[in-house]
C-alpha cells in the first residue's frame, strides 16, 4: 500500500506502480493457494493428526498413499465421483440445461410478455444456498414424513415409507437429482446469454436455404454455442468432480460407504479419523486427476484448432 | 383452398405455442416446488405438518421461526454469518479492486502469468487444501476467530472478483484517467476518485457477489469455526438434519433464514449478476 502511495508519478518509479497495485492479491493468493498447496505434498508423505502443530508429524515415506490406495474404499469413491458425481450429473444439466434454453427464447413468451417471469422463476434453485435445496430435497424425500412418500402411500403404490435416500437402489438418483436442480440455472442463464450472441441473419439465411427448425439447430444453433458449451463443460465437470457439500449433506457418504466420493472421503480421513496425512493423499491424488483430465482437456481444444 | 392452408397453418402454429406454454410450465413447476414446499412448511401450523388434507395450510403462523430463535443459537449464527461475510466482502472489493485496475491499465512484465494465474485460481478446488490450511490456521491461533474465516473467505472470493473488476475497468475510457492525472492526481485518487465511482454498478456486483460465496459457503466454516457460539448458518442449518430424527419445520424455518439474504440481493441485482456471470463464462 503505501510502496503505491510513493509512486505517485508516472516516472522511472511509476513502472512498479502495477506490481504495488497486484502485491497485496497476489500475496493472499500465494499464502493461502500455493504455500498450502506446497505444504500438502509434504503432509502427504508424514503420519500427522489435527492436534500436532505445524511441521510435527513421523516421516512414512509413501505410506499415506500406500494405505489409502490399498484401501477398497478409494476405488469405489473414485468410480462414484467419476461417474455419479460428474460424468451423470455434468450431462444431465448440459442437456436439459440446453433445452430449457431454447424452450425459454420461445416467441410466444415473448408475445405474452412472459420473459422476464421465467428468466427469473427458473433461477429460483440457484438464488439459494446449496445447504438450503439440500434440506428442502430431503424433507421432500424423507422415508416417513416427506411429501413423495405421503402421496405414494394415499395413491396406495406403497404401503410403507420408502427410505429414498437410505437404500442403494436409488440414493445416488437423489443425490444426482439435488444437484441438477441447484445447479441447472448457471447453465441455462450461461446458455441463453450464448444464444443471444449468435447473429440472427445466419437463421435468416438457413430459412431461406429451406432450413427447418431442427436443421437450423444442427447446424446453425449448435455448431455456434460449441465454445460456450464447451467452458460451460469444464467449469462443471470441475466443479463436480471437487464437490464436497451435496453428498455430505445429503447422505455423508451412506447408506454404509456406498456414496462416498474422493471429497467427503477426504474429509473423512483427515477430521474424523483424525489422519491429516491421508487426507493430503487423498487430496494429491485428486490433484492428479484434474490435471490429466486438463491436459486431456487441452489436447482436445488443440487438435480441434488444428483441424 | 388458400384460406384453408391459412387456418390450418394458424391451427399448427396455435399447438405449437400450446406445446410450448405447458412445457415451460412443467420446468418452472420442477424449478420451484422443492423452494415453495420449503417455504410453505416453514408457516405451517405445527399440527398441519404431516396432514395431507391440508397441502395448502389454513392458516399462517410465525411460531416456527419463533420456535427456532428461541431454541437454539441460530440467531448467534446468523450474526457470525453476517459478520464474516460483510468483512469479506468490503476487504475483497479492495483488494480486487487494486488487482484488476491494475489488470486493466497498465502493462507490466508478467501481466499475462500474473493474470492467467489469479484467474486460474478460481476454478482451483479448496476441498484439497482443507488440511494444510486446517494446520496453519491452528498454527496461527486463527480457528475458531472471525478473522481466520474471513481470511479464508477473502481467498475465496479474490479470484472472480478480481475477474469481474477488470471487466468492468475496461469499460471506463481511459482518457479519464489520463484527465485526473494531469490535475496531478495520485494513481490510488485516480482509482477511488475518478473511476471507482464510474464503475459503482460494477462494483456493487462484485460485492454482492462476494457476500453471496461468502454467506452460503460450508467446508471453511464447518472445519475452521467448531465451537458452537462460532458456527455460521448454513452449519447450523445442516446440524439440525439429525441422522434418524428431524425436526423439519425447524429446519424449513432455519432454512428460510438462510436463503433470505441471498434471494433480497438476487433480487437486487439480478439482472447485472447474471449478465456479468453469463458473459463472463462466454468471454473466457
Amino acid at each position: 500500500m503505501s510502496a503505491a502511495l510513493s509512486l505517485r508519478r508516472r516516472g522511472p518509479s511509476g513502472r512498479l506502480t502495477p506490481y504495488g497495485l497486484i502485491a497485496p492479491g497476489v500475496t493472499i493468493l500465494i499464502l493461502l493457494f500455493a504455500v498450502p498447496a506446497a505444504y500438502n505434498i509434504w503432509l502427504s508423505l508424514h503420519d500427522v493428526t489435527p492436534y500436532d502443530a505445524l511441521g510435527d508429524g513421523q516421516f512414512v515415506g509413501a505410506g499415506n498413499f500406500r494405505s489409502v490406495l490399498k484401501n477398497p474404499l478409494t476405488l469405489s469413491s473414485l468410480k462414484n465421483t467419476v461417474l455419479w458425481l460428474t460424468l451423470v450429473t455434468v450431462a444431465i444439466r448440459l442437456v436439459l440445461g440446453l433445452g430449457i434454453a431454447l424452450l425459454l427464447q420461445a416467441s410466444v413468451l415473448r408475445r405474452l410478455r412472459l420473459v422476464g417471469l421465467t428468466r427469473t422463476l427458473v433461477l429460483i434453485p440457484w438464488m439459494i444456498p446449496p445447504t438450503v435445496a439440500v434440506a428442502a430435497w430431503r424433507w421432500l424425500l424423507d422415508g416417513q414424513a416427506g411429501l413423495l412418500n405421503q402421496l405414494l402411500m394415499r395413491f396406495g403404490l406403497i404401503d410403507q415409507g420408502v427410505p429414498f435416500l437410505g437404500q442403494t437402489s436409488t440414493v445416488w438418483w437423489c443425490i444426482v437429482a439435488i444437484i441438477s436442480w441447484r445447479e441447472l440455472p448457471f447453465v441455462i442463464i450461461v446458455l441463453m446469454a450464448g444464444l443471444q450472441a449468435i447473429p440472427h441473419d445466419q437463421y435468416e439465411a438457413a430459412a431461406i436455404d429451406g432450413a427447418g427448425r431442427l436443421r437450423s439447430l444442427l447446424y446453425v444453433t449448435l455448431p455456434n454455442l460449441r465454445p460456450v458449451l464447451g467452458v460451460v463443460a469444464l467449469m462443471i465437470t470441475i466443479n463436480s468432480f471437487n464437490n464436497f457439500v451435496y453428498v455430505w449433506l445429503t447422505t455423508g457418504g451412506g447408506p454404509g460407504t456406498y456414496t462416498q466420493v474422493l471429497a467427503t472421503q477426504l474429509f473423512s480421513a483427515a477430521f474424523v479419523d483424525n489422519q491429516l496425512g491421508s487426507g493430503a493423499a487423498i487430496g494429491l491424488l485428486m490433484s492428479a486427476c484434474m490435471v490429466v483430465f486438463s491436459l486431456v482437456y487441452l489436447g482436445v481444444l488443440q487438435r480441434r484448432a488444428r483441424a | 383452398m388458400t384460406a384453408d392452408v391459412l387456418r390450418r397453418r394458424r391451427l399448427r402454429a396455435r399447438t405449437g405455442d400450446a406445446v410450448v406454454l405447458a412445457a415451460v410450465a412443467v420446468v418452472l413447476a420442477a424449478m420451484v416446488f422443492p423452494f415453495a414446499w420449503m417455504v410453505l412448511t416453514s408457516f405451517r401450523p405445527a399440527g398441519e405438518m404431516f396432514d395431507l388434507n391440508q397441502i395448502l395450510p389454513q392458516h399462517l403462523t410465525l411460531d416456527g421461526f419463533r420456535g427456532l430463535f428461541a431454541s437454539s443459537a441460530f440467531g448467534r449464527y446468523v450474526v457470525n454469518s453476517a459478520i464474516v461475510a460483510l468483512v469479506a466482502m468490503v476487504v475483497s472489493v479492495f483488494v480486487s479492486c487494486l488487482t484488476g485496475y491494475a489488470f486493466s491499465r497498465f502493462e507490466f512484465r508478467g501481466k499475462r502469468v500474473f493474470m492467467v494465474l489469479v484467474i486460474a485460481v478460481h476454478l482451483f478446488p479448496f476441498v484439497i487444501l482443507i488440511t494444510p490450511l486446517y494446520l496453519f490456521f491452528s498454527e496461527l491461533h486463527l480457528l475458531n476467530t472471525y478473522q481466520g474465516l474471513i481470511i479464508a473467505y477473502v481467498a475465496l472470493t479474490l479470484p472472480f472478483a478480481t475477474y469481474l473488476m477488470m471487466g468492468y475497468f475496461d469499460t471506463v475510457p481511459k482518457g479519464l484517467d489520463e484527465a485526473a492525472r494531469i490535475d496531478g492526481c495520485s494513481t490510488l485518487g485516480v482509482l477511488f476518485r475518478v473511476v471507482f465511482p464510474i464503475a459503482w454498478p460494477g462494483v456493487a456486483t462484485v460485492a454482492i457477489n462476494s457476500f453471496v460465496m461468502s454467506w452460503e459457503e460450508y467446508l471453511f466454516a464447518k472445519v475452521l469455526m467448531t465451537d458452537d457460539r462460532m458456527k455460521t448458518v448454513q452449519v447450523g442449518l445442516s446440524n439440525f438434519f439429525g441422522e434418524f430424527t428431524t425436526q423439519w419445520d425447524l429446519v424449513m424455518c432455519a432454512s428460510v433464514v438462510a436463503s433470505v439474504p441471498t434471494i433480497v440481493l438476487f433480487a437486487v441485482a439480478q439482472r447485472r449478476l447474471v449478465s456479468g456471470l453469463a458473459t463472463g463464462s462466454v468471454k473466457e
